[in-house]
């Protein structure tokens, strides 16, 4: 018999059965980061992009055995023509963050650049601050990428 | 007032008062408790995936081109606001990207398009 008072979900679930699809909070957004957090590395990354010209994404979760060839493979996916994108990719479980830059963005985004900002974020994420990290560095590669070349209308 | 009542309206009236507010703005969060990311610790999070919003940038690249030519459908005041002339829907707003428009946050499943590797690939790579 469920008790008048089990009021989490909607349908017969009780102590005995399976948890209701409703208890296993499925969509909400706020699982890993805070609502607060989220709206930060939005922000981060959409002003980036925006000051930018380039298209940066961001990946956090596992990144199997081979980090840089699964970082490439989710660079090369992360919209249709992604030569001017830069894909930041962290997994907190294997302690690795890559930073893959298309053929137009590593013009504007060389290497050295790249490392300087992964090695800021590397000393945030050792403290345990991946959101104050990632926000961090994908400041440092929008003011290294700087503003997008003005094209003159002759 | 005898000294007591004095002590007792003025100073530790007040003094309660502050504690009772301390007790109940400075309690430690439970859910930040919960989240603290410690090196070392395994990450059991399924893979999440963020892109930014770029319809807006697409926008106003267009607008010096755009605002010479009255549109029928925009108003006076939003004609550079909107994307390329005579696209798609009576708003004339674009909101072309593929990412919806949640958040800006999307986990990662398989509906991202893959075309194009992008060339020669630079970047970085960091360990802690």
């Amino acid at each position: 018999m469920t008790r008048a008072l089990e009021t989490t979900s909607h349908d017969t679930a009780t102590e005995a059965t399976a948890p209701a699809r409703t208890d296993e909070d499925v969509d909400r957004p706020d699982r890993v980061f805070s609502y607060r957090e989220l709206a930060r590395l939005d922000e981060a990354l959409t002003m980036s992009s925006r000051e930018t010209g380039l298209y940066f994404t961001l990946f956090v979760g596992d990144l199997g055995k081979r980090t840089r060839a699964q970082a490439e493979e989710l660079h090369a996916s992360s919209k249709a023509d992604p030569t001017d994108s830069v894909l930041i990719a962290v997994s907190p479980g294997q302690r690795v963050v890559e930073v893959v830059t298309g053929a137009a963005a590593a013009r504007r985004l060389p290497d050295r650049a790249c490392a300087l900002a992964v090695l800021s974020m590397t000393s945030s994420f050792a403290s345990g601050d991946l959101v104050g990290g990632l926000v961090n560095g994908l400041r440092q590669l929008s003011d290294q990428a700087g503003r997008p070349p003005v094209r003159r209308h002759h | 007032m005898t000294v007591a009542e004095t002590l007792l309206v003025y100073a530790v009236a007040p003094l309660v008062l502050v504690a009772i507010m301390a007790a109940l703005t400075l309690r430690p969060d439970p859910k930040a408790r919960r989240r603290r990311y410690r090196p070392g610790q395994p990450w059991e999070h399924e893979p999440l995936w963020y892109s930014p919003h770029t319809a807006t940038a697409a926008a106003a690249g267009h607008g010096v081109d755009t605002a010479a030519q009255p549109h029928g459908r925009t108003q006076a005041i939003g004609s550079s606001v909107y994307g390329e002339v005579g696209a798609g829907d009576g708003s004339g707003t674009t909101h072309g990207t593929t990412h919806g428009a949640t958040a800006g946050a999307t986990a990662a499943t398989s509906g991202a398009p893959v075309v194009g590797r992008g060339g020669p690939l630079g970047g970085a790579r960091g360990t802690w």
